[in-house]
């Protein structure tokens, strides 16, 4: 799975841009499965994308469109899926969205992520060893009702509340 | 289809509230490319010249360019353009970061704003849909105050703002526009333009891509690109520090600006250099759109936090003013970017009423009792906040340096450090001669980014003499070649304007030349964008911007420097004895371009 570092990550969203011009030749956040969401008031970047997590809300789906490849990644076949939105909505951090008739989520590039070649910063990992140790469950319960933009935000400051305090701790001894 | 252009050219007339979608043409852009030579062009064509610009019929354009937000590193930015309320002719102002991409995905290529809202109000483009909404609660809101309440009410947290604080509002005449709070576009009081049409705010939001059109062959050029920035010797100390480098490189070589230009080196650099900044207060790297080095950084010190700064705030809010507090300098990085002030010109009207109270011209019952002693920080923050409010003294001090020493005059005029009513940056020319002519000749004024000729202290002298004719183009201390290095990075800075990219990295790391240039033109247009179409349309563009200038009273004699860098040799360090014999330079300037005597454009 991808694993990210935010204290890293600078924000630049070159991960989106080469991830959406990979699978689709053009540039742009909404056609990148990797997000990063920014929260410039508090000097957070943080790239959101599919954990493979432990629970696999997305598996749910109705029409079971979802798969789990043996890499970990989610699979969605474009012959079931009637693009109901359930798996957006079931995806507790926003990992999965629906975008022109796709619903697109990381699919690890088929084992060769291009997010980790642009990353100047080295904020991504990927290891193909590590799979499903990380539990959204807890997480779950604050995302009813929330888009997946307002999912990816609210989880963003919620896991880089601990970077800022070690921030302050070094800066303002 | 139109590859890599938004596609769209909306304009909005806030007097009227009517809103015009036209389809961008591509013969235009074939003439201007994108950027700032499409506003430039546009001003051209479109702007009565002989206006007051605080007045309704000024116009406010804000434009992108082909390749804006597409695989192409560095391309975010974006340029403010219109008649600057600071300086009175051709103003314009790039910023960074991510507000050029949305717009890019917003669909458009160049947002041209008219007339004047009847309150306060902010304009709302969500792809097609546009709105101009009531800002009456943003009132007086510092600039991280309005962007925070507009997502909020806006409910999406992604939205891309350009704000202006209260220093916009109240008509401060070299107030910013910050975009998601610290991309700022500072210079020609572009701020005090969306005050003077009652707009607080522009906000865009875009579910577009940027497409290419011919995605493989764009992204091969791409790969060229990425290699010769992350192979680039100066790569490292970009990525760790920034623009702030040049805190102890002119340092070293005796052109940091201190006490007001007075002197070139600082015995207490290493309290205020990037490095330190690096060591003592950074937590992160931070970068703008698609960057490969991210040279900006996030900074936490025991009063602040914020993004930033770049080294003219650094030097501006330091050195310049006589100032060795760091933390200080920190601060004001973060204040200036929230209520709105261009630290240059700010940093300019305060090292201006140091040297004075120094010379003996003024004393404090001059200044609202506010006493100019150099690096007073009390006086420094007390004059800020009267400048904001436009009250006493800082009523003054807000319409910039040269109103300034012209009102109060007895002599002070020779200190007010500007070229054509824009203040100078942080770099003294008379150590870095191609500078100097650069901030001479520049159409806003005295300002490094029209011409930035770097190359002459990257001591590449078989490439001077390839490109310029003479090894002297790349010895700094040198007059010979550079007209010649100017007028060519003249043309590569508005290349990078007009693409949009980073101009630390096309220009001052010379990573991008004309014909590579055009090729990515040609990989994601699909136009015919040659080498040849591309230099006619850079040619074209400087030629339009002088005519314009022009029009609005520049003469020869506006293109020279202020006494200080041509008559007053430095007295220490390694620009020891050095001036600039800029009338000379500016006359084989001319030459080159082909146009009089007088600096005007010739007709063919």
């Amino acid at each position: 799975m991808l694993v990210i570092d935010p204290n890293k990550c600078s924000g630049c969203r070159r991960c989106e841009t080469h991830c959406s011009f990979y699978h689709s030749g053009k540039t742009g956040h909404m056609g990148a499965r990797i997000k990063v969401e920014k929260i410039e008031i508090s000097g957070i970047d943080f790239p959101v994308v599919c954990h493979q997590c432990t629970e696999h809300y997305c598996t749910k789906c109705p029409r079971k469109a979802i798969s789990i490849t043996k890499r970990g990644s989610i699979e969605i076949s474009p012959t079931l899926c009637d693009l109901c939105g359930a798996c957006e909505m079931l995806c507790p951090i926003g990992a999965i969205e629906i975008y022109n008739d796709i619903p697109y989520v990381c699919d690890l590039c088929g084992g060769d992520p291009r997010c980790i070649e642009a990353c100047e910063m080295d904020a991504i990992f990927f290891d193909p060893e590590i799979k499903q140790n990380i539990s959204l469950a807890l997480f779950k319960k604050k995302t009813k009702k929330m888009t997946p933009a307002m999912k990816r935000s609210e989880y963003a400051k919620q896991e880089s509340a601990e970077i800022r305090k070690n921030w302050l701790k070094d800066r303002r001894k | 289809m139109l590859y890599g252009y938004g596609g769209h050219i909306l304009r909005v007339d806030l007097s009227s509230g009517r809103i015009l979608r036209e389809k961008t043409d591509p013969a235009y852009m074939l003439e201007v490319i994108g950027g700032r030579g499409l506003n430039s062009r546009r001003l051209y064509d479109e702007l009565k010249r002989d206006i007051d610009p605080l007045s309704e019929e000024n116009m406010l354009l804000i434009g992108v360019g082909p390749i804006t937000g597409s695989l192409f590193s560095t391309s975010a930015y974006m340029t403010i353009s219109g008649k600057s309320p600071l300086t009175g002719i051709l103003g314009d102002s790039a910023a960074g970061g991510f507000f050029g991409t949305e717009i890019k995905t917003a669909g458009y290529d160049q947002f041209i704003f008219t007339g004047k809202s009847k309150s306060l109000s902010y304009v709302y483009i969500c792809d097609d849909h546009v709105e101009i909404r009531d800002a009456g609660h943003l009132k007086g809101k510092d600039i991280f105050q309005t962007t925070s309440i507009i997502r909020k009410e806006l409910k999406d947290n992604n939205l891309q703002v350009a704000a202006i604080g209260p220093a916009g509002e109240n008509l401060v005449r070299y107030s910013i526009v910050a975009c998601n709070n610290s991309r700022v576009c500072g210079r020609t009081g572009m701020g005090c333009l969306f005050g003077s049409k009652n707009l607080k705010a522009i906000v865009v939001k875009g579910t577009g891509m940027v497409s290419h059109a011919d995605p493989l062959k764009f992204m091969e050029l791409c790969k060229i690109v990425d290699e010769r920035i992350i192979t680039h010797p100066e790569f490292q100390d970009r990525h760790d520090m920034g623009s702030n480098l040049l805190m102890k490189a002119l340092n070293g070589l005796g052109i940091l600006p201190v006490n007001h230009f007075q002197k070139g080196t600082a015995p207490y650099v290493d309290k205020i250099s990037g490095q330190t900044l690096a060591k003592k207060y950074k937590t992160k790297n931070k970068g703008c759109f698609n960057c490969n080095i991210n040279c900006s950084r996030y900074y936490v010190t025991k009063e602040v936090e914020s993004e930033g700064p770049e080294y003219e705030t650094l030097c501006s809010f330091s050195s310049r003013i006589g100032s060795q507090d760091l933390e200080f300098a920190l601060k004001m990085n973060q204040y200036l970017n929230r209520m709105g002030l261009d630290s240059l010109s700010t940093g300019e009207t305060i090292g201006w009423a140091m040297e004075c109270v120094e010379k003996g011209i003024f004393d404090k019952n001059d200044f609202d009792g506010l006493d100019f002693t150099w690096g007073n920080t009390d006086t420094i923050e007390r004059i800020l906040g009267l400048i904001i409010t436009q009250e006493g003294v800082g009523a003054d001090f807000a319409k910039g340096t040269r109103y300034l020493a012209d009102k109060m005059g007895k002599g002070s005029e020779k200190y007010a450090l500007h070229v054509k009513g824009l203040d100078i940056i942080c770099g003294d020319p008379r150590g870095i001669k191609a500078f100097g002519l650069t901030y001479a000749i520049a159409s806003r004024g005295a300002d490094h980014l029209r011409a930035e000729p770097f190359f002459e202290l990257t001591n590449r002298f078989d490439e001077a003499e390839k490109r310029f004719g003479t090894r002297d183009a790349a010895d700094r201390l040198s007059n010979n070649g550079k007209a010649a290095l100017v007028e060519y990075t003249e043309r590569q800075a508005l290349l990078t304007d007009c693409l949009t990219m980073c101009k630390n990295v096309g220009l001052s790391m010379d990573v991008l030349d004309f014909k590579l240039a055009a090729d990515l033109l040609m990989a994601g247009t699909g136009l015919k964008f040659t080498e040849d179409v591309v230099n006619k349309a850079l040619r074209n563009t400087i030629t339009n911007d002088r005519l314009m200038n022009i029009d609005f009273g520049i003469t020869s004699k506006d293109d020279t420097l202020p006494h200080r860098f041509t008559h007053e040799p430095l007295l220490e360090g390694d620009s020891k004895n050095q001036v600039v014999p800029v009338h000379d330079m500016v006359k084989e300037y001319y030459k080159i371009k082909g146009w009089d005597e007088n600096g005007v454009p010739v007709k063919p």
